[in-house]
């Protein structure tokens, strides 16, 4: 875990209130982060308002950057979103636990498909999984990503995704049906899990979206792992704002709240307790 | 170079001003990746009760302006698990631990006080009668003063540790409960606790917090906590420990300069883990540069 300021490199305009910024960072914190981590942000050290950093998924890093994409929704994503190249922003991380590396969870022999599944900025944290250049833990077998936004406008990131994934197939939904069917991506993940019932699936999206994502993989008994967004006030573990209930950890199938900064983001799908 | 060490009862000499607040530093091991918390004068515990508690449910934390709103509902492992699983790893650090602890009665307060008393490693008892955020126990003791000297007559019978009282800043006059614990045989007082307050989600129509309403703390509240400091050392002869927003050196130096003994670092820590250190460095730094030699000839040098 790091702390340290960064210059914005690049800040680019996605849609009307999501921009794509690049920052830079120091070399340690760029090769330790890990695709599903995040990191806590602020750009007015000192000023009390906003008080707290807020917490954005690690989209991808390079030798001495990072990025992430920013959907302005209050004061503090209003800020950082609107910061002009050369501004500098005070960072904290890289905090919780991402994505089990696959080729670890994985018997060589047995390439298990990978399915990803993202719903509106969840593509934020589930983006990760294909653009970190560890490319090495996503070697699955088939790979898929399930993306359902809001319309067309609303789909980020699509040609960054495909250039640094070549072989991934993409299918996408929305609300509205401008671009491919109109519904909601757990639609697909059934389709999906017909097809690849043995599958391995990451899911991040709104947590209506993640409650029916999990139905699906117990209805076909599939593995997956969500990725959470709870409020947090610290990332770090010490505030408790942020828990949520589980079930047992440790096995014993008790529910207890575990701390999504540090326990999470990502849990085992089957472990959360909505 | 100046000695930052400030003695809050006699056997209770901290190395320096400096502590932790409770519920901001969780059981301390995580501060430990940011700094050395050895360095601190002391570690506060999250409130700890007799049994595990499960806080409260729904949205915990929302922010305000230059504050924060938090509905925590005193979420904690319970005693046996910190003696068993956090003390030892604090005490491995190297840090002085004071326990921040609570109960739903009396009774529970006198128990968990009993219990930390014969326990090795542990400087000080800080009683929780201001928590906002639960029905039973915490705010209900602290804002009547015959209720709140009893409570801490209780837990004065029931261990030889040194009592600081955490006073809760929702009451007309804080200055009566702060008289009536020290009666009671408090050793130190410490405030403020958070001010109640309340958050809406104007689109949803309802209070964003799960709790409705929650605490209030953060650089928002500083005039507030150092207005009460300022009055409840006039009031009492025993020392006070001045929290509320404190999020640089010089807050702090405000609160000693108004007759704190030592202060509190809470909602700071979320913001910048470090800031416990840097605060001890900028009081040690502000102290030399005007070559105080000793930290206690600064402590109440305002002058009126
Ligand atoms: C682990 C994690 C990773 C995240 N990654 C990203 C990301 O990559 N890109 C991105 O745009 N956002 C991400 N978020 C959400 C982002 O942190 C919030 O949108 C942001 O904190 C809101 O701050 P604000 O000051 O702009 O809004 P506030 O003024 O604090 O709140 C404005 C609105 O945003 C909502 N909000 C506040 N906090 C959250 C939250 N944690 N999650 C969802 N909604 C929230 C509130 O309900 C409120 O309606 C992530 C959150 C977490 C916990
Ligand atoms: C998230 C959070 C949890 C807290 N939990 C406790 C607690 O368990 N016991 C307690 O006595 N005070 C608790 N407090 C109060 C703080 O210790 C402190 O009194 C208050 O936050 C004011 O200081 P600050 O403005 O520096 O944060 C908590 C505060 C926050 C923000
Ligand atoms: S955000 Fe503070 S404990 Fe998770």
């Amino acid at each position: 875990m790091y702390l340290f300021t960064g210059k914005i490199l690049r800040n680019r305009q996605l849609t009307s209130d999501i921009r794509h910024l690049r920052i830079s960072a120091p070399a340690d914190f760029c090769q330790q982060s890990a695709p599903g981590q995040f990191i806590m942000l602020s750009c007015n050290d000192g000023l009390f308002d906003p008080l707290l950093k807020r917490p954005f998924g690690i989209l991808n890093r390079g030798e001495n950057w990072f990025e992430v994409v920013i959907k302005e929704v209050g004061k503090g994503s209003l800020q950082l979103g609107e910061m002009k190249e050369g501004a500098i922003v005070s960072g904290h991380g890289p905090l919780g636990n991402g994505y089990p590396e696959i080729n670890s969870d994985l018997n060589k022999d047995d390439l298990t498909p990978l399915i990803l599944v993202a719903g509106g900025m969840g593509i934020a944290s589930i983006a990760s999984c294909l653009l970190f250049s560890l490319k090495s833990s996503i070697k699955a077998g088939s790979r898929v990503l399930l993306y359902g936004a809001a319309n067309l406008d609303e789909l980020l990131l699509l040609d960054e995704m495909k250039e640094s994934a070549p072989d991934i197939r993409i299918e996408t939904i929305t609300d509205d049906g401008s671009s491919g069917r109109q519904g909601w991506v757990t639609e697909l993940l059934e389709t999906e899990l017909q097809q690849y019932p043995e599958a391995l699936v990451f899911a991040c999206g709104p947590e209506p979206m993640l409650i029916n994502v999990q139905q699906v993989l117990r209805k076909v008994s599939a593995r997956g792992y969500l990725s959470l967004e709870n409020r947090m006030a610290c990332g770090f573990g010490v505030c408790l704002g942020c828990v949520q209930d589980v079930t047992g950890i440790d096995d014993d199938g008790t529910v207890e709240s575990a701390k999504v900064c540090t326990q999470g983001p990502v849990f085992p799908a089957d472990k959360v307790v909505f | 170079m100046v000695d930052l060490r400030v003695e809050i009862v006699p056997g209770l000499v901290l190395k320096n001003p400096v502590l932790s607040a409770s519920g901001t530093f969780g059981y301390g091991r995580e501060y430990a990746s940011y700094f050395d918390v050895a360095k601190l004068g002391a570690v506060i515990t999250k409130g700890l009760s007799l049994k595990p508690k499960i806080g409260n449910p729904g949205v915990r934390i929302t922010e305000t302006a230059c504050g924060m709103l938090n509905a925590i509902g005193l979420e904690n492992i319970g005693i046996d698990s910190f003696l068993a699983n956090e003390l030892p790893v604090l005490q491995n650090l190297g840090a002085d631990v004071i326990v921040n602890i609570f109960g739903n009665n009396q009774n529970d307060y006198a128990a968990i006080a009993a219990k930390l008393d014969q326990v090795e490693g542990i400087r000080a008892l800080e009683i929780n009668i201001s928590c906002p955020n639960v029905k039973a126990g915490g705010i209900q003791f602290g804002t009547d003063p015959e209720s709140a000297a009893r409570l801490v007559a209780a837990v004065r019978k029931a261990t030889t540790l040194p009592l600081i009282t955490k006073l809760s800043p929702n009451v007309t006059d804080i200055t009566a409960v702060a008289r009536a614990v020290a009666d009671a045989g408090s050793d130190a007082l410490s405030l403020i606790n958070t001010l109640l307050g309340l958050a809406i989600d104007l689109e949803n129509k309802r209070p964003v917090l799960g709790n409705v309403t929650g605490g209030l703390s953060g650089p928002a509240i500083k005039p507030v906590a150092l207005r009460m400091v300022y009055q409840v050392v006039q009031a009492v002869s025993i020392p006070v420990i001045g929290i509320g927003g404190i999020a640089s050196a010089e807050d702090a130096l405000e609160f000693l300069m108004v007759g704190a003994a030592a202060i509190e670092i809470g909602t700071a820590n979320f913001i910048n883990p470090q800031i416990g250190i840097e605060i001890v460095e900028g009081i040690r730094d502000y102290l030399d540069q005007r070559k105080y030699l000793k930290i206690t000839d600064f402590i109440g040098c305002l002058q009126s």
